[in-house]
């Protein structure tokens, strides 16, 4: 029976829900189709990640432990999904779309000869391979795309599909693997991690995104204190991550993440299209914005017209009455 | 140290654009530089402008696309080569890939550098993909480059940090347009430009299977997104507006 292969993202020792949501989609579809869906764990501690991934209804989860996937290169990433796509011979092989997974994509498809689509918002299987959309022009429009042949490797937008959990007993199966160091060719020196990144923002419920019109400390420590308030992760327009205000890992947009949260709110964002392309599927859309023609209020669900150093402060107030209520 | 920069045309996506019968129609005068190929290309001029060396830019496209090639040299490029297409194939990443894979075969080079995606498709995938058919290593989404004895250190947005990479040569880099501001092409390089050389090949002429056949994904239609429609737009006192916005978000959405 041919299988349905997720990958499972991996964020120090955590699974990313975006990941999860992959899964969701592939056990859904395996069932339709009467074929197996199975997650794929490659960590420096897969197997304790495993055991948690019984919850989301795989039927059977593969792992490949090595100290050598402690931090993302993509040499041995490479190596071990090409193991295992030779050894279980998969139909597809979806990944959430992270700056991880999209690192290796076009590496993994040419060495495998696999037809493959980067950043797709809705896939299904079809004879032929696999059909799915895509936004493209910024986001602007969709694209309807097919993908041919077997196996065909996809990434898949974070908040295109809810997790289902579903508890199963699937085996779990450690797949041997062993690397040398001298076949890295690329050598990791360090990783500056984003101070102050607690939420994942691609997972947040609820994101505070700063433009350009943040433009002080003071109007900072209103970001931070309605982000507390909220308990909110905080993204940057490219304005602020380009100037430095902003580390670039917190980047909403075309060129940054995508964000899907239930409550998104841009503060001093003129809503370019490029940074609409990594919001515009937020349930709700705040914005403040002092100029009442700021393309953003085209997509906000409450638009707010007013210097944000003086809307800022009576509504953290009021959230904060809202919330103790 | 020799550069090749790998550059794209692609259409402008701030042009109005429409959708008729699933095809999108365009205004075809309106392409541009790939904004990330541009970066790559900034980046490519610093490093030569610090450690010497030479840029050369590589376009596959129409006859038409000639005008990037040509943007690309006045930023500085020393010299071009155009591998010419009819410009109707519908050619994915991964025939774009092997097209170039070919070019390279016999070339030597210290790095190749990509756009990290093309800003119309934002697929991201070629460059990786060329990386994978020549087997060399490379490093994707760069927002920082440094030349130490003739070797790369790469600076990656990775997922949740920087990550600083080695990548020796021969090796392929893509850029992030967060890596740099583009020079605007001055006079004196508008008029240099005329006069640098420009190679021009054949798809034809490379033997590689890019035949209809060959190409595995393929665009089936475009459709209209669902459009939000604008909400509410809320004016006047700051405490007003505030107070009335934030129970909202309670009451009416459920979202605090
Ligand atoms: C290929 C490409 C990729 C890109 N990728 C991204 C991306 O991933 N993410 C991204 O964000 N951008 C991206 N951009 C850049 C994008 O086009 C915009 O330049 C950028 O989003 C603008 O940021 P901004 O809205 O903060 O700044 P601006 O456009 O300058 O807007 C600032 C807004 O703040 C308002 N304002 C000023 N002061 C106040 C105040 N006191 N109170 C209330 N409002 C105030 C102003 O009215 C204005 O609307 C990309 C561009 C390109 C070409
Ligand atoms: N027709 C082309 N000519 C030259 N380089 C290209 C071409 N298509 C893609 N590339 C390179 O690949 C990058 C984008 O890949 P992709 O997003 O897969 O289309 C671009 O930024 C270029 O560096």
């Amino acid at each position: 029976m041919s299988t349905l292969l997720t990958y499972i993202s991996v964020n120090d020792g955590k699974i990313k829900r975006s990941s999860l949501e992959v899964l969701s989609r592939c056990n859904e579809l395996a069932s339709l189709h009467g074929l197996k869906s199975a997650a794929l764990v490659v960590d420096s501690a897969a197997a304790a990640i495993a055991d948690q991934l019984k919850q989301y209804g795989p039927d059977t989860i593969y792992t490949i432990e090595n100290p050598i996937f402690k931090n993302h290169l993509n040499t041995p990433l490479l190596r071990a999904l090409s193991r295992v796509m030779e050894e279980i011979n998969p139909r597809l092989v979806a990944f959430a779309s992270t700056e991880s997974t999209k690192d290796i994509l076009g590496a993994l498809a040419a060495n495998s000869e696999a037809a493959s689509l980067a950043d797709v918002s809705e896939f299904e299987l079809t004879e032929a391979g696999v059909k799915a959309k895509r936004p493209v022009m910024a986001s602007k429009i969709i694209s309807a795309v097919e993908a041919k042949g077997s196996p065909v490797i996809i990434t898949v937008r974070s908040g295109s599909y809810d997790v289902t959990e579903k508890s199963s007993d699937a085996p779990i199966e450690s797949i041997p693997f062993s690397f040398n160091d001298d076949e890295l060719k690329i050598t990791l020196k360090e990783i500056i991690s984003a101070s102050g990144d607690k939420i994942d923002l691609s997972e947040a419920e609820t994101v505070i995104a700063a433009g350009r019109g943040v433009k002080d400390e003071e109007g900072r420590k209103l970001i931070d204190e309605l982000a507390s308030v909220l308990n909110a992760g905080i993204g940057a327009s490219r304005a602020l991550t380009e100037a430095g205000v902003y580390d670039p890992s917190l980047q909403i947009g075309q060129t940054g993440k995508v964000v899907s949260p239930q409550l998104y709110i841009g503060i001093g964002i003129s809503g370019a299209i490029q940074h609409v392309a990594g919001m515009a599927n937020s349930k709700v859309i705040v914005a403040i914005n002092k100029d009442p023609d700021a393309p953003i209020f085209e997509i906000a669900d409450y638009g707010i017209v007013g210097d944000l150093y003086k809307i800022l402060p009576p509504f953290i107030d009021e959230l904060k009455k809202v919330k103790n209520n | 140290m020799k550069f090749y920069v790998c550059i794209k045309q692609v259409p402008d996506v701030n042009a109005p654009l429409q959708i008729k019968d699933g095809q999108l129609i365009q205004d075809a005068d309106r392409n541009i530089l790939n904004a990330y190929d541009a970066s790559a290309v900034e980046e490519a001029l610093v490093m030569k402008e610090a450690h010497g060396g030479e840029i050369e830019v590589v376009l596959i496209g129409p006859e038409k696309a000639k005008e990037t090639i040509r943007k690309a040299l006045a930023m500085g490029a020393d010299s071009g080569s155009h591998i010419i297409t009819n410009g109707d194939e519908s050619y994915d990443s991964f025939s774009y890939a092997k097209i170039l894979a070919t070019f390279f075969k016999d070339k030597e080079y210290s790095y190749i550098l990509c756009g990290k995606q093309s800003q119309d498709t934002d697929s991201g995938l070629t460059g990786s993909m060329l990386a994978g058919l020549l087997g060399i290593p490379y490093a994707t989404n760069a927002v920082g480059l440094e030349v130490t004895n003739g070797s790369l250190t790469v600076k990656r947005q990775g997922d949740t940090g920087q990550e600083i990479i080695d990548v020796p040569s021969p090796g392929l880099v893509t850029c992030s347009n967060d890596m740099n501001d583009p020079r605007i092409p001055n006079l004196k390089g508008i008029m240099q430009s005329k006069r640098k050389p420009v190679d021009t090949i054949s798809v034809a002429d490379l033997v590689v299977d890019v035949s209809s056949e060959s190409v595995k994904t393929h665009v089936l239609s475009y459709e209209e997104k669902p459009t939000r429609q604008p909400g509410k737009k809320y004016e006047g006192e700051p405490e007003e507006v505030a107070r009335q916005v934030a129970r909202l978000l309670d009451t009416a959405e459920n979202v605090i």
